[in-house]
């Protein structure tokens, strides 16, 4: 009986082709808009993640500790981190390949550079290589510091877009020029070996100048140790394997910092830990709620067609009343017209979503290949499309169906 | 008379009456009624228009609930059945032919015959089978896949008799079945409902208006008003039935 039904509610769609089409419209959109925002959604956030992975979505930042927190100690140098903690870390991170990528230092110092007359103040930043693993350094000319660099102490410096323009102008020859030019940092020589394409942010290069530490610690600055515990830092950067380590990664650290620092059991972090699981969690939330409210606006939709599937059913009942007289007479039940008008609207929904989906996803797929987005179907979104089609379609069809199945034989039969 | 050998009739109707409510007022189209139809009649229902003919085959058919009475088909009181149970009794005892044939546009003639059995919960091959062999009884096995709009009236209303009897039920009941027929064609639908009650024994009730439709009966039932009219071919159409047809003797199925 129910492949007949099937059958019938299938033939009955064929009969009307156009008219089911224009019906099933609301559905259509409404299913497949739903799997296009769920997908290109999807791929959407994981193309913002890529690009703020870049800026620090699997790195921790260490910094120094805040003297006047509450539960501060009163003890001198309070906070303030050094090379022995970057050691430290530097052997956790080696023993934790699970989580750990790379360290990087950051030894930050407020100077003044100068190319020829024109001088401005930057903040020259001691690091190594491995700093490009750890923050997003897009080099615009020349290159970034390599192992060399640092091994030699060579007065080399990387310049961020803004210091190259304030001392060479915007002309991108001028700039590419400065590749190879000498400037003074605090009186000192540096040759200008790369400079660095504007990225704004939290964490912007624009209005610094990248030498190596050790270049920075013995020729550039001169003295920065700290007494009896060896060069000041102002950063300890550390590149974690993903977003889901944050956590584990952020208990080694602090146990190991903690230990090395000897801070007192019970007292607070003499030091700070930057994680990205916050902005990780921002840029979700913002995705997740433009994704809810197209997802809403989809299920808008869905509404609006199961209405238009209501109304075409309530047409579709009058048109066939002596029909259903007709199958009345012959012994049809009021279960079984129930079940054919019901079944009806079902597939009116069902195949409606099946368009749409089959649209969404060839829209999606052509999408993902003209703009070069690797967006994968969302299959939640499918599943969650048919069912919810499907639910409209039984629940917008049910009062039609049964306004059918509760009709007298004989007045169904005497309809004119 | 043999009618004494008949044990139980098909149809027993005691005291039946229907009440159709207009506005304010309510008249009855079916006044206390009581009628008997035994196995292997054919008998017509007759009467003027509103005489109430139309209304006691609709009460006969289980189209439509009566104010009033009681209703015996097959010697079930059918009466108190839920409209569940009252659907099946439609679909296995009962068999009905329309003055406007009342087949689906949709399907073709064997669909259309196969309905009955679908409704039966009868299986798809068996069902084929049986619509063919009943399409082929009324002598259109040619026409099994024609859609009924490719078919003249004759044939269209040949589909409604196989259809109303390819679930072999007790009853046949066909209302004005010649209607909509040219003369002709509509004395070829007779003679097919006459075949099957002489050869076959099927109990058949025709409602018409037609006298010489009623003349050819074994019995006719006259309808006045709702209620009981004797002799209304002779009152009412002013012809005589046709009286030899009643000397014939009758077993109980």
């Amino acid at each position: 009986m129910f492949k007949e039904q099937v059958i019938m509610a299938l033939e009955s769609l064929g009969a009307n082709k156009f008219r089911s089409l224009l019906t099933m419209l609301g559905i259509i959109i409404g299913a497949g808009t739903l799997v296009a925002v769920l997908s290109l959604g999807n791929s959407l956030q994981g193309q913002v993640f890529e690009q703020f992975i870049d800026l620090g979505t699997r790195r921790i930042a260490v910094g120094p500790g805040d003297p006047k927190a509450k539960g501060a100690r009163d003890i001198p140098g309070y906070g303030l981190l050094s090379v022995q903690d970057y050691a430290t870390l530097e052997r956790v991170v080696n023993e934790r390949p699970d989580l750990f990528r790379t360290i990087a230092p950051e030894v930050a110092v407020s100077t003044e550079v100068r190319a020829g007359t024109v001088a401005v103040k930057a903040l020259l930043v001691g690091t190594t290589d491995q700093y490009r693993l750890v923050q997003s350094v897009p080099m615009e000319y020349g290159r970034f510091l390599t192992p060399e660099d640092e091994a030699a102490g060579s007065r080399v410096g990387v310049l961020g877009s803004q210091i190259a323009e304030d001392l060479f102008g915007t002309d991108p020859a001028a700039l590419q020029a400065a590749i190879g030019r000498v400037i003074e940092i605090n009186g000192q020589p540096l040759e200008v070996i790369g400079i660095i394409r504007q990225n704004g942010g939290p964490y912007a290069t624009d209005g610094r100048v990248f030498a190596p530490v050790s270049a920075v610690r013995l020729r550039l600055v001169g003295n920065l140790d700290i007494p009896g515990r060896g060069m000041q830092m102002t950063g300890i950067l550390i590149g974690i394997q993903s977003e889901q380590v944050v956590d584990a990664a952020e208990a080694v650290i602090s146990s190991a910092l903690r230990s090395t620092r000897q801070v007192p059991e019970g007292a607070i972090n003499d030091f700070r830990l930057d994680l990205p699981t916050q902005a990780l969690s921002v840029l979700s939330g913002i995705n997740g709620a433009i994704t809810g409210f197209i997802a809403v606006v989809a299920g808008i939709s869905l509404v609006v067609g199961g209405i238009g599937i209501m109304n075409i059913m309530l047409v579709a009942v009058t048109e066939r009343t002596r029909e259903i007289g007709v199958r009345k007479a012959l012994g049809a039940s009021d279960g079984d017209v129930l079940g054919q008008f019901v079944l009806e609207a079902l597939a009116i929904s069902l195949v409606g979503s099946l368009i749409g989906v089959g649209g969404a996803i060839g829209l999606v797929t052509l999408i993902s290949s003209v703009a070069g987005i690797a967006a994968g179907i969302s299959w939640i979104g499918v599943g969650l499309a048919l069912v919810f089609a499907s639910a409209i379609g039984i629940g917008f069809g049910f009062y039609p169906a049964r306004r059918a199945a509760m009709l007298l034989p004989i007045e169904a039969l005497r309809y004119e | 008379m043999s009618i004494e050998y008949i044990t139980q009739p098909i149809v027993q109707i005691e005291g039946l009456s229907k009440a159709f409510t207009v506005g304010e007022s309510s008249f009855l189209a079916l006044d206390a009624v009581s009628v008997a139809i035994h196995p292997g009649e054919m008998v017509a229902i007759m009467g003027p228009s509103g005489s109430g003919k139309s209304t006691l085959m609709t009460m006969i058919g289980l189209l439509d609930q009566p104010s009033a009475g009681l209703y015996l088909l097959d010697g079930q009181d059918v009466g108190q059945l839920s409209r569940e149970e009252q659907a099946r009794v439609r679909n296995q005892k009962l068999g009905f032919v329309f003055q406007n044939f009342n087949l689906l546009p949709r399907l073709s003639a064997q669909k259309n015959v196969e309905l009955p059995l679908v409704y039966g919960r009868i299986s798809g091959g068996e069902r084929a089978e049986r619509a063919r062999s009943a399409l082929e009884a009324v002598g259109l096995g040619h026409k099994l896949n024609s859609l009924p709009n490719t078919l003249s009236g004759g044939q269209k209303q040949r589909v409604a008799i196989a259809r109303a009897l390819v679930h072999n039920p007790s009853l046949l009941l066909a209302d004005e079945p010649t209607g909509a027929l040219d003369t002709r064609t509509g004395a070829e639908i007779m003679a097919l409902f006459r075949q099957l009650n002489r050869e076959e024994g099927r109990t058949i009730i025709i409602v018409t208006h037609d006298p010489e439709i009623g003349k050819q009966m074994d019995r006719v039932i006259g309808l006045r008003d709702g209620r009981l009219a004797e002799n209304i071919l002779h009152e009412y159409y002013g012809v005589e039935a046709f009286e030899p047809v009643k000397e014939r003797v009758k077993v109980a199925a």
